[in-house]
């Protein structure tokens, strides 16, 4: 018995391939007994995501002639008609294992070392047990991986800092405040980027936040949205004697804020520290403001080369998880249920 | 081995409980001052960072600077009590007939301190003064005060009887 992946994924394949080849999750249990049935696997399990589609099974066959086999029941699942190449991979053991457990630890995803595909894996796996489709090779595996996913979690930096602006700005501002509940919130434009880092401040503990746009209605939408109220354009700069963080997103073609205006209203708010947040393109905020005590601005550009260096340390991560992984494997293929081999191991 | 001991020098003198006010309070306060010099200095490290965009803020374990800038403030203000207690009962101890209190070196370069103290926390409490500018002088007010340890005291009179 041997562990076997096919599939394909971001790495291999475009979107418009990959969208061709996704199992929606009701079709899958159809698709786990169909392959069952057909002999090529004993055990079973079909990881179907955005990024990649990757079908893990336990084959009494040879390698090469489960990956064909599988690779005809791909095709025939999505009656797909197309040349299939270099997209497709096949991996035998120890090389399958240890493709799982990097799946499972974010080491293959997009965005290296994110969290959602473990959720994503676990849910495959719960869902091909629940039919009764794995058994006990693909069961350790996949708890194996997990405890891996878990592990390499812990012990790395694999995971550590924000890979997006918008968790970047929220990290910004928690190095500023010492508590986000009792710091007040203004959103000026109100855009798709100002309502995800307004929602990202939320999650953090951020009670009020007040809208303004240019066209009160949307400032209203957004403000209901959010729990929040809504101002008047005109009105924004009273309200900076109250907030303590400000983003900034919207259409103006030149700057609706410098430090002429900024300097009276800092005077007016004691100096208490202000984090400026300016994500509109072309900039709404002047960049001399910065210069001002305790106002601290950061642009997009800013925030995503935080977000870039942090996805810098991450990969200075990946050899070590990679040792882990490989230790890991090694130490599963030792145990006994992976020791008895059957003549394809 | 006790006949390897150093010998010990007089028994200090613990009769009179101002005296030992006095230097337990001063003691104290240069404590409070040290901290507050240090948290001034995480301050303005995390602060420059902050401001010029490094990526080292966020990598650092520091906490935010808001709290960094009000464990500064609280400690000067700390110290600054324990200060002026040692102050006033060091006026209260005997002296030479004919010293004046602030003749002194010492009494004198402390009071000019204080001074400086007083003025930090009064422009920070009352007039606004920007954190920045006071997390500064609060961690180069400490340098002037160790100076007081060292090179005042070895000048001093009343603290050399």
């Amino acid at each position: 018995m041997n562990v076997v992946v096919i599939g394909l994924s971001h790495r291999s394949s475009p979107v418009e391939l990959r969208e061709r080849f996704a199992f929606a999750d009701e079709k899958i249990p159809g698709a786990l007994a169909a392959l069952r049935e057909s002999g090529i696997a004993s055990e079973a399990a079909i990881l179907s995501t955005c990024n990649r589609v990757e079908i893990y099974t336990a084959t009494p066959l040879a390698p090469e002639t489960a990956f064909a086999e599988l690779k005809k029941f791909l095709v025939a699942q999505h009656a797909f008609e197309g040349a299939l190449g270099a997209e497709l991979y096949a991996l035998a053991e120890p090389h399958s294992l240890q493709h799982l457990f990097k799946v499972a630890s974010g080491l293959d995803s997009m965005v290296i070392g994110e969290t959602e595909i473990f959720g994503q894996l676990k849910d495959a796996y719960e869902l091909a047990r629940a039919h009764q489709h794995t058994g006990a090779r693909l069961n350790k595996a996949f708890q194996r991986a997990f405890n891996t996913a878990k592990h390499i979690r812990t012990a790395t930096n694999i995971q550590r800092g924000s890979v997006s602006v918008m968790s970047a700005a929220v990290e910004l501002a928690e190095k500023i405040f010492s508590s986000l509940a009792e710091h007040e919130v203004l959103v000026i434009g109100a855009g798709e980027t100002s309502e995800k880092t307004a929602r990202a401040l939320q999650s953090r503990g951020v009670k009020k936040i007040t809208v303004t746009n240019r066209s009160p209605e949307r400032a209203a939408a957004l403000a209901a949205a959010l729990g929040g109220r809504a101002v008047p354009f005109e009105n924004w700069p009273e309200e900076f004697e109250r907030v303590d963080i400000a983003i900034s997103s919207t259409a103006a073609p030149q700057h609706i804020l410098d430090r002429a205006k900024l300097e009276p209203l800092m005077k007016r708010r004691r100096n208490r520290p202000l984090l400026l947040i300016d994500i509109a393109v072309p900039r709404d905020i002047d960049p001399a403001v910065n210069a001002l005590d305790n106002v601290y601005l950061y642009n997009v550009d800013d925030l995503q080369s935080i977000a870039d260096d942090y996805l810098k340390l991450r990969k200075e991560e990946i050899a070590r998880c990679e040792k882990i992984i490989a230790e890991k494997v090694a130490a599963l293929l030792a145990a006994n249920q992976f020791s008895t081999t059957d003549g394809h191991g | 081995m006790p006949s390897l001991d150093p010998p010990h020098g007089p028994k200090p003198d613990f009769s009179n409980w101002l005296r030992s006010l006095h230097a337990a309070t001063i003691l104290q306060s240069y404590g409070a001052f040290g901290l507050a010099a240090v948290a001034a200095g995480m301050f303005l490290m995390q602060q420059h960072d902050l401001k010029f965009h490094k990526l080292r803020a966020l990598l650092s374990l520091l906490p935010s600077i808001q709290r960094l800038e009000l464990i500064t403030l609280r400690l000067t203000l700390v110290g600054f009590v324990l200060f002026t207690t040692g102050l006033v009962t060091g006026a209260q101890l005997p002296r030479p007939a004919g010293d004046a209190y602030l003749a002194d070196p010492k009494v004198l370069w402390s009071a000019l301190l204080w001074l400086v103290y007083l003025e930090l926390i009064v422009a920070r409490l009352f007039f606004g003064r920007s954190t920045r500018r006071f997390t500064l002088g609060v961690a180069i007010t400490f340098v002037f005060l160790l100076l007081t340890f060292g090179i005042t005291n070895h000048f001093s009179g009343l603290h050399n009887p």
